[in-house]
């Protein structure tokens, strides 16, 4: 019989195999760098209706998280606050100022601003604030450094790891009550220092509140 | 599976796409959205100068630098997040409110306690405050709520069949009023249900002395007025009484469903319960019935006799006491029964009792008072309160004379729906046509029966969304308190009758108020306090004593006529309060349309219930459809055999076959109300049937009715129990011993660090079988309605369900042959039974089989016990249901959550590639909003806000299944820890909470809690001698475990017998001799026992 295939179908399989397995590779590693919360979420900083800068109050004017998101502790929903809290300074600090205008109409007429939700954890996920905010979990382990941002950003990844990398190591992040919102807070100046003793010192507030810090899957999937 | 929600509308944030930064900072479209967003500051906004643009510089910069980072729409759907307009002040957003409120019923009122999520009512408790309660509901409470978000309720006032304004409407009720102030009421007649009401009771005299030739008419379709009659006539001043079931030692029913067909079942349900205590001295129930009702399931002895015979044994038994029955035969009655049973009842004395159930006569209820009084028991296990609320006024056959005499000119209809089940030989329909000046209804369904041939029709407001009050059953006075304004703008009865009557004041909350002023001295602080507790305290009424007037039983027994044979010829009619539907004002809530009955276990459908030999002689089985003619009037209704029923008995439950009353209700089951006439009553005589050839397809849930001779429910007699504590040990299974396990269970090591261990305990002797928990699962856990097509085959949702089983006497086990299940009902051994229940839901083992075989780890185990379902993880296989023993899991084979409900009864559900709904093809419809279903708007935005946030909703092919609760268990260990703060006082103490079933269940038979506490209550129950898990053999060491039933029989009675009939038959099968102390010959391994036993 004459050569039914030309020569150079010889290579053929061992081509396919290498350049199957090259997208294969490019594929799996293109997911899981560019589809995968790390990417997709850290950084979304879309744009609000009013341009609230938390550097200014929350970082310059040293409020608290919690005098605006009053329910952190009693709920599972940090609430956004309505118009009236922002009228508690704003009618007489920038009294006219025009950037301003939106939240002076929500307060008389009633109407909420339409916030951007950045912070979301997916319907499946049953995140509760009160219980983390009162038992030594700082605002700034998962949302990152707000006092530091103009326009807030979504600065973790939020993923199910990212969850879990803290429920499985608590002690690195629990902290004194009275510390959670500082968010700048260290244990200590020295960095090494500061390490060696949020680890003896967490373990400690481990040890003495019976933080559970759970990892099954009905604390946060009902 | 998370939706993607719509990308918002506004598209002024965010989403843009620029070529350069120039075109973003300058161009004119830059500045004409500006100007769209903020036209206040648009022109301020425009420098570009401002901190503003420059971040947008800034992050369009982000934007350019990589692929979708920034503000750019790639990368996520914009969502919004609304603040409150107004400060809210004490509202966190999260948190649920409870009231305090009362559900009003025909006797009465349940008080309770209604959570509030967001401003809406969504689950509605007992209220544990009320004294003398347990914080338990009954079946209808429970499901209640679902009607408030009924789709099918009246949304606005109508004028004949028109929507019009609640202006309008409210305009001609003035002027209705206007014109028969005039005439001082002249022509006008009203009808209304019976409500217990001290509001209503007040307007009515007020409203009365306005128009004082205005009639007043009271009808209900299942009036148990019967009792208040009967004590009245029978003691001679006006009382109502109330039977202490909890003080009663010896309880003899005469066709008294005090457990599930009468009203107040939740208060009887509880006092026969914290009856049945072994430890105590345990009551005990006679029976005597022709239906197999709940009450002859938990009776110690029961005896199956026509209901138009219940007057002689009535009779035989007053005799044997010593009353004169006068004339009325006693023949045919069983004589050492009815002997055995007078001699207890006399030996007991003042703590028997004697009860006579709504269908029969008066002359048993004066019976069965007449027999009270001669055992001394008024005053101890019947109380007498006075009656001075309902009013003794015409009833609706007098209404109906009016109408024909053609005295009425306008007729208002109060809550009442007698087209559809006013007595037949009235003709209403066309009777209520001869009011001159119309018919003004104030109705619930703008669309049933009634309301589409009324002239006027005023939405009625739902109990969770008005001000009233009412009395309970001891004469508590509890305010009805309004959870949500009225969603539709409907108006309550007492601001329809107050307008009607021209009163000054018209609104509920200062008719409310006016009345609780005549109540208590108290003032603002009375008031409020009277709202949070939701009772007034004190204000029971107190029993008054009595003596019995014999000349009213005289001049009722000789009335009494002798009852005919029953044969299959003459054949007796028992129409019967529906378990489900009540009079079939609940034939459009879905909930209880799915509800099983209790003891036939049959959804969406009413029956002609049937004995064996009944059936027999008719030559009919079950699903034929046969006419019944009764009264001069025929209905068509499908048979089923029930077991231990009278013969010659038809069995019909009444509330079905509503062909207007909405979607969910429509058409479902046959109306038996054209069988009732004014005279007849409840029970008729002389019924024939005639098969049609035609058969129905019933959905039952539970087809097989024995246990065929295993231990899942284990009972024994109270002396069996006391001669041998362990016996429910001697019928555990032979298990090899356990040495030690290959395989360690994870459990074992992850229970060290945790706070609790959750575990369950089931009563089987306090459990009566009401089914309470099964609705109160579904209305806790967003449970959806599946349809009668689904229950058939066998997927109905009910994450606990209540299983029944009969056993009998006169099995025998040997190498039979495999028979089908419609095979059973021709077997003899049906004809005499004994029933047994028990509620079966996850069993939460330790040592699960289906989690070892899901595939994808969707269902674990978590550290504090409980076996965890994660939906997001299932993907659907199915191998868990397959691998569980018990059956307790659910699958969500279709989306049931979006089909829409006039779906529910048909065939099964299209494919979604070809099906058109309201002639718009579904894939479309889809394709233009993903979030719709096939549900109509309406329906869709009401129904979900029934729905508790704290569960998830179930798609199409997950598995899901009863989770004691996790959502309640996070929140009590949050709050736990929340309060805690930074100290270690962390763990929730017993009693802190417990699981819906728990909660809602009246007789106590649920007990919930910490299994590692050993002071919990839950735990001191699992460590009674009674305490089993089924199926123990297969080591799956259920944290769910039950306490054996005890029957409390009387050795003197003919139908005693050594064993309870399902221990016998277990006998039986196993080849076992009897239970007593001495039994060893067997290796019952203990370590089965103690695994089981955690």
């Amino acid at each position: 019989m004459s050569a039914i295939f030309p020569k150079w179908t010889n290579r053929l399989p061992l081509m396919l195999i290498v350049g199957g397995g090259l997208v294969a590779t490019a594929v799996v590693g293109g997911t899981w760098y560019y589809a995968t919360p790390k990417y997709t979420r850290v950084g979304y900083m879309p744009i609000q209706p009013v341009a609230f800068s938390h550097t200014i109050h929350a970082g310059q004017l040293g409020l608290d998280c919690r005098y605006c998101h009053s329910d952190v502790e009693k709920s599972w929903f940090s609430n956004i606050p309505s118009a009236s809290t922002c009228m508690n300074c704003h009618n007489q600090v920038l009294k006219d100022d025009p950037r301003l205008e939106l939240v002076r109409e929500s307060a008389a007429t009633g109407k909420p601003i339409p916030w951007v939700q950045i912070h979301k954890t997916p319907d499946y996920v049953y995140f509760n604030h009160s219980v983390h905010v009162n038992r030594g979990v700082s605002c700034v382990e998962c949302h990152g450094r707000i006092d530091q941002m103009d326009e807030v950003m979504h600065a973790k990844p939020f993923s199910m790891s990212f969850c879990l990398d803290c429920h499985r190591d608590p002690a690195a992040k629990l902290r004194p009550l009275d510390k959670i919102t500082d968010l700048g807070w260290t244990p200590n100046a020295d960095p090494k220092v500061a390490a060696e003793k949020q680890r003896t010192d967490g373990q400690k507030l481990l040890h003495d509140w019976k933080v559970e810090s759970l990892q099954n899957c009905s604390a946060c999937h009902r | 599976m998370k939706t993607i929600p719509a990308a918002s509308a506004d598209q002024s944030t965010g989403r843009h796409y620029w070529r350069s930064l120039d075109q973003l900072a300058e161009t004119p479209e830059f500045r004409e959205y500006l100007h769209r967003e903020f036209p206040e500051g648009a022109s301020e906004l425009t420098d570009p100068v401002t901190r503003r643009h420059f971040v947008k510089i800034m992050s369009a910069s982000f934007a350019l630098a990589g692929v979708g980072l920034g503000a750019t729409g790639c990368r996520k759907p914009e969502e919004k997040v609304m603040p409150f307009g107004k400060a809210t002040g004490e509202y966190v957003h999260g948190v649920p409110q409870y009231f305090a409120t009362a559900m009003p019923t025909r006797v009465g009122a349940v008080p309770l306690i209604a959570k509030s999520n967001d401003g809406r009512p969504t689950k509605l408790e007992g209220n544990p405050l009320f004294p003398g309660g347990n914080g338990a509901t009954d079946r209808f409470t429970q499901a209640a709520i679902l009607n408030l978000y009924d789709p099918d309720r009246a949304t606005t006032f109508h004028k004949a069949g028109a929507a019009v304004s609640r202006e309008t409407a409210l305009g001609a009720l003035a002027e209705l009023a206007k014109k028969f102030a005039a005439t001082q009421g002249e022509g006008l007649a009203l009808l209304g249900e019976r409500k217990i009401s001290p509001s209503r009771h007040r307007l009515h005299k007020l409203v009365s002395e306005k128009l004082p030739k205005a009639k007043w008419y009271l009808y209900e379709a299942i009036d148990s007025n019967i009792h208040t009659a009967a004590a009245t006539q029978g003691f001679g001043k006006s009382v109502s009484p109330l039977f202490r079931f909890d003080a009663a030692k010896a309880i003899l029913s005469l066709d008294c469903d005090f457990i599930g067909g009468e009203d107040d079942a939740h208060n009887s349900i509880r006092g026969f319960s914290s009856g049945r205590n072994a430890e105590k001295g345990m009551n005990r129930l006679y029976a005597v019935e022709s239906l197999f009702t709940l009450t002859g399931v938990n009776a110690d002895h029961r005896l199956r006799t026509a209901a138009s015979s219940v007057i002689n044994v009535a009779a035989a038994i007053a005799k044997e006491l010593g009353v004169n029955i006068g004339s009325v035969s006693t023949a045919g009655v069983d004589a050492k029964w009815v002997t055995e049973c007078a001699k207890d009842l006399k030996a007991r004395g003042k703590e028997a009792l004697v009860v006579a159930g709504l269908r029969q006569p008066l002359a048993v209820h004066l019976l069965a008072h007449a027999i009270n009084a001669a055992l001394g028991n008024v005053g101890t296990t019947v109380e007498l309160r006075e009656d001075n609320i309902s009013r003794s006024i015409g009833g609706i056959a007098d209404l109906a004379a009016s109408l024909n005499k053609g005295e009425v000119d306008t007729l208002v209809l109060v809550g009442v729906n007698p087209v559809y089940d006013a007595p037949s030989d009235l003709n209403w329909a066309a009777t209520q046509k001869k009011a001159k000046g119309g018919v003004v209804r104030l109705g619930y369904y703008a669309q049933d029966e009634t309301g589409a041939v009324s002239d006027w029709h005023f939405p009625f407001a739902h109990f969770l969304e008005s001000w009233g009050d009412a009395l309970t059953t001891d004469g508590t006075y509890v305010p009805v308190q309004p959870l949500i304004a009225p969603l539709f703008g409907a108006i309550t009865d007492l601001e329809f009758l107050a307008r009607l009557g021209g009163l000054d004041v018209v609104d509920s909350l200062a008719i409310v108020r006016e009345t609780f002023a005549t109540l208590s001295k108290g003032g603002e602080a009375a008031w409020n306090r009277f709202l949070h507790d939701g009772f007034l305290p004190g204000s029971a009424a107190k029993p008054v004593s009595a003596s019995l007037d014999s000349s009213a039983l005289s001049r009722a027994l000789a009335e009494v006529k002798a009852p005919a044979t029953a044969s299959a010829s003459n054949l007796e009619v028992v129409l019967h309060r529906d378990y489900s539907l009540d009079d079939g004002r609940y034939a459009n809530n879905g909930w209880l349309q799915e509800f099983p009955d209790p003891v036939t276990k049959i959804t969406w459908d009413n029956v002609i219930l049937v004995s064996r030999k009944t059936a027999r002689d008719l030559n009919v089985k079950n699903g034929d459809i046969v006419t019944v003619t009764a009264n001069g009037q025929s209905v068509d209704g499908a048979i089923w055999t029930q077991p231990g029923m009278a013969d010659f008995s038809l069995g019909i439950a009444l509330g079905y076959g509503r062909q207007k009353v909405g979607r969910v209700g429509q058409g479902v089951g046959f109306n038996a109300y054209p069988l009732r006439t004014t005279t007849s009553g409840f029970i008729s005589t002389g019924a024939t049937i005639k098969p049609t050839g035609k058969t129905h397809v019933i959905a039952c849930t539970q087809d097989h009715w024995s246990m065929e001779g295993r231990p899942i429910v284990r009972e024994a007699n109270l002396d069996q129990y006391q001669k041998n504590h362990e016996f429910v040990e001697t019928m555990d299974a032979a298990v090899p011993p356990v040495e030690q396990s290959l395989y360690p269970n994870p459990l074992e090591e992850a229970k060290k660090g945790a706070l609790h261990q959750w575990g369950m305990a089931i009563d089987l002797s306090s459990c009566v079988g009401c089914g309470t928990c099964i609705l109160a699962c579904q209305s806790e856990n967003n449970i959806p309605i599946v349809g009668k097509d689904q229950v058939k085959r066998g997927r109905e949702l009910h994450w606990i369900r209540i299983d029944r089983y009969f056993s009998s006497k006169n099995r025998k086990f040997g190498l039979e042959t495999y028979k089908p299940e419609e095979a059973q009902q021709f077997e003899e051994w049906i004809d005499d039974v004994q029933a047994v229940n028990q509620p079966m839901l996850c069993q939460h083992c330790e040592s699960a089989p289906c989690e070892s075989v899901c595939p994808v780890n969707a269902t674990v185990h978590d550290h504090e016990g409980l076996n965890v379902m994660a939906y997001n993880r299932c993907v659907g296989t199915r191998y868990c249901s397959n691998n569980c023993p018990y059956k307790v899991r659910r699958f969500n084979y279709l989306d049931f959550n979006k089909r829409p409900l006039s779906a529910l009864k048909g065939p099964l559900y299209p494919t979604p590639l070809l099906n058109r709904t309201k002639g718009e093809w579904d894939l479309l419809r889809w394709w233009k909003n993903p979030e719709s279903g096939m549900r109509e708007d309406d329906e869709w935005d009401l129904i979900k806000m029934v729905k508790n946030p704290d569960v998830t909703v179930r798609m199409r092919g997950v598995m899901e299944k009863c989770t004691y609760c996790t959502q309640r268990i996070e929140g009590a260990k949050i709050a736990q820890k929340v309060k805690a703060k930074d100290s270690g006082d962390v763990r929730v103490p017993d009693g802190t909470f417990t699981t819906a079933c728990a909660q809602a269940c009246p007789a106590g038979a649920i007990v919930f809690g910490d299994i590692s506490d050993p002071n919990s209550r839950v735990s001191k129950l699992k460590a009674n001698h009674r305490n089993y898990s089924v199926l123990e053999f297969l080591l799956t060491k259920p944290r769910t475990t039950y306490l054996a039933r005890l029957r409390n029989p009387n050795p003197a009675m003919p139908d005693f017998t050594e064993a309870p009939w399902s221990s016998q038959e277990f006998d039986l099968k196993n080849h076992h001799g009897s239970h007593d102390a001495s039994h060893d010959s067997h290796d019952h391994a203990t370590d089965a026992k103690k695994g089981a036993q955690h």
